[in-house]
């Protein structure tokens, strides 16, 4: 009889291990069985400073609620931001990142098309996974990237499908407006692959270089070519800049542009009337305050209760969605009892679609091959009487031409 | 002698302790303050040692990195290739170099930053264009990876810096030196000042290359955007600061510039806003550009004036 009770026990407190191990996962880099810390980087300082700071406030907004709320991720793991600033710098960048990297379970945060071009070799080398605070359609295919967002590729298609087959572009002459960079690139190569599926050309294609101040090159070119419409892939100050040059050579075609490259002070600007008159900016989501969308309502009450002095801030929305998209990879790895970095790879890749009640379009994820990011984009014309000064023209728009793109 | 046999053993030492002691985080801000030491050895003797003022070493640093990612060679056959180029771009530059001086040149040389931003975006078929490229080769270095190039890294200071300071001791390096106090007089003696211009911007773009392909392979990708005005200045900021014209210029220049920015922030102001460390590091500069004429070389012997040479006086 003694044989068998030692068996039963020993059985017994092997089951209890394993019982344990299933219900608790163990210490991994960045979590200590309590809280999960999470990395940042993105710039504090320097221009893009503007943008790394409300976008971590949008994150650091989500996990202040999560936690206090719902006791963090799976009920019971806090989350904590650990940042660190990049000033926009590459080799700052790699250096904060090799700080971070053996403290943190993954990175919530980095900034920066040409940054997270940087990190990726590094991010592949360490297995670590990092969501980038870029529109990059690049990101799609990559392991170790959790991107959000719809890329700035199916922003342009359907914008360009909205401006012909719904505003009346059928037959007018389309342009393209870029700077010389990634963001560039892939706003053109959007707006050409839209074009080729409606049957639409472009006209003409000017490009910039980033820091240029003037536009006369640029705005002569596309006037000479007669475009009624310009697409553009620009930043906020150069957006201004064009338009106020155009404006004064008398050249008044319909302005598109990405988020990026829309700052709410244009609405009130010295160009606020051209802005009114001719500019739409595609971006995600609804208008600042829009309550008819389930997101934005959660994201406002808990701005009220977390964060009551954060003034209305597009970057802000987007740093809160992507913490959101984080925790719900977090909440999948804390299914599987698993925070190391091949478990946070494997969590991304069986979290099945990221969800973001109408602030984004959802994401499903899988392996690199079968990620299917939103098609979906806002169209919104400028009114200085709205917090961001948009106003939403068309929420969520799917069209064609950006259903039909297809990532390399 | 004793002294530089114990300066030698530290060294030796510190080599050897420091990857082993030092987190990942400080032996990158040192891995890449190294090789910012080596592209700033061949600004140094160009602008330090001849006297070329340029603001064109972004160019060379940016052609040395696409040659390590386009030639799909192993680092150690693409770092020779790459300074083998920027040699030989350094000597296309020389036409411009013998005809202009001082300002005129700087501003001759920046051109090329604007024509290498031009190629690298341009000429995608290399470069990758605005994308860039991440097919750099990797490093089969011994320990975790920062440690193998840390280990790799310093030498080529030590080697950069060495050669640099042979040059300047050699014949070349007394042209040089003559070159930088007045051309008509170095030419009335007999010195090849056109030669003498071609092999400073030769060198000098051969060691910038050569750290170009070096941070490429570190980083593991290279962009058009690493590559802008920016750069050429902060190495001409390392020279400065580090005491142009001195064999220690590099090296102390590239950690004030590259690592004292980090050393601020963990040190002196940790926890604190981060404009709280560029204040300091502004201040770090004010205070070594108003105090220090030689920079920040801390070691550096003052002379005497009426005995210093005129190859001992910056000049640019």
């Amino acid at each position: 009889m003694r044989r068998p009770t030692a068996v039963v026990i020993a059985l017994l407190l092997a089951a209890a291990v394993t019982a344990c191990g299933r219900d608790e996962p163990s210490a991994a880099p960045g979590f200590d069985g309590r809280t999960i810390k999470v990395g940042v980087l993105t710039p504090l300082t320097g221009p893009v400073a503007a943008v790394g700071k409300p976008l971590t406030a949008g994150g650091q907004l989500y996990f202040d609620w999560l936690n206090a709320e719902r006791g963090g991720v799976a009920g019971r793991y806090k989350v904590e931001l650990v940042t660190e600033d990049t000033a926009y710098r590459a080799d700052t960048a790699l250096s904060k990142y090799q700080k971070l990297k053996d403290g943190v379970v993954l990175f919530e945060q980095a900034l920066g098309t040409a940054i997270v071009k940087n990190l990726v070799p590094s991010l592949d080398r360490d297995g670590i996974v990092a969501s980038p605070a870029s529109l990059a359609a690049d990101w799609v295919r990559q392991r170790h990237l959790l991107a959000v967002g719809a890329p700035y590729q199916v922003q342009f298609a359907n914008a360009l499908d909205y401006y012909v087959n719904d505003a009346g572009g059928r037959d007018r002459r389309v342009c393209f407006l870029g700077v010389a960079n990634p963001y560039g690139d892939a706003g053109l190569a959007g707006l050409e692959a839209a074009a080729r599926a409606l049957g639409v050309p472009v006209a003409a294609t000017a490009r910039y270089n980033q820091g240029d101040t003037a536009f006369t090159a640029p705005v002569n070119q596309l006037s000479d070519a007669r475009c009624d419409a310009v697409f553009m892939a620009t930043f906020s100050g150069d957006t201004s800049r064009f338009v106020g040059e155009a404006e004064s050579r008398q050249f008044t075609p319909r302005y598109v542009v990405q988020a990026t490259g829309w700052d709410p002070s244009l609405a009130t600007g010295p160009l606020a009337a051209v802005m009114a008159r001719s500019l739409w900016v595609m971006g995600e989501g609804t208008e600042w305050g829009d309550r008819r969308v389930k997101g934005q309502a959660d994201m406002l009450d808990r701005l009220a209760r977390f964060a009551p002095g954060q003034a209305p801030d597009y970057y802000f929305v987007f740093g809160y969605y992507q913490a959101w998209a984080v925790a719900q990879v977090l909440e999948r790895a804390a299914e599987r009892n698993d925070f190391t970095r091949p478990g946070i790879v494997r969590a991304m890749e069986s979290v099945g679609t990221l969800r973001f009640d109408g602030l984004s379009g959802d994401y499903a994820y899988g392996p690199p091959a079968a990620r299917v990011p939103p098609r979906a984009s806002t169209l919104f014309s400028v009114d200085a009487a709205k917090p961001l000064g948009l106003a939403a023209l068309e929420v969520n728009l799917q069209t064609d031409a950006a259903r039909r793109y297809v990532f390399p | 002698m004793k002294r530089t046999a114990a300066l030698a053993a530290a060294a030796a030492a510190l080599y050897i302790v420091i990857p082993l002691r030092t987190s990942d985080y400080w032996l990158s801000v040192l891995n890449l303050a190294g090789i910012a030491a080596i592209g700033a050895a061949g600004l140094n003797l160009l602008s330090g040692y001849c006297g070329q003022l340029s603001l064109g070493h972004a160019a060379f640093l940016g052609t040395g990195a696409y040659v390590c990612a386009a030639l799909g060679a192993p680092l150690w056959v693409a770092v020779p290739a790459a300074a083998l180029l920027g040699a030989a771009l350094g000597v296309l530059v020389t036409p411009f170099a013998v005809r202009l001086r001082t300002h005129t040149l700087a501003i001759a040389t920046l051109a090329l930053v604007f024509i290498g931003q031009h190629v690298f975006r341009e000429w995608t078929s290399v470069t990758g264009g605005n994308a860039g490229r991440s097919d750099l080769p990797v490093v089969d270095l011994p320990g975790a990876a920062d440690q193998g190039w840390f280990w790799l890294v310093w030498p080529l200071v030590a080697a950069s810096v060495a050669l640099v300071a042979a040059i300047a001791r050699s014949r070349l390096g007394r042209d040089m030196a003559a070159v930088r106090a007045d051309e008509r007089a170095a030419a009335v003696v007999g010195v090849n000042v056109a030669a003498t211009k071609a092999a400073a911007f030769a060198l000098s773009g051969a060691l910038a290359a050569a750290a170009g392909a070096l941070y490429g392979a570190y980083k593991g990708y290279v962009g058009p955007e690493d590559w802008g005005l920016l750069v050429s200045i902060q190495y001409l900021a390392m020279v400065l600061i580090g005491g142009i014209g001195t064999v220690k210029a590099p090296v102390v220049g590239a950690l004030f510039v590259t690592a004292l920015p980090r050393l601020v922030e963990e040190v002196v102001s940790p926890g604190t806003a981060p404009q709280v460390t560029q204040i300091f590091f502004g201040l770090a500069i004010v205070a070594v550009a108003s105090l220090r004429r030689r920079g920040v070389d801390v070691t550096a012997r003052p002379r005497p004036r009426s005995t210093a040479s005129c190859a001992d006086q910056p000049q640019l």
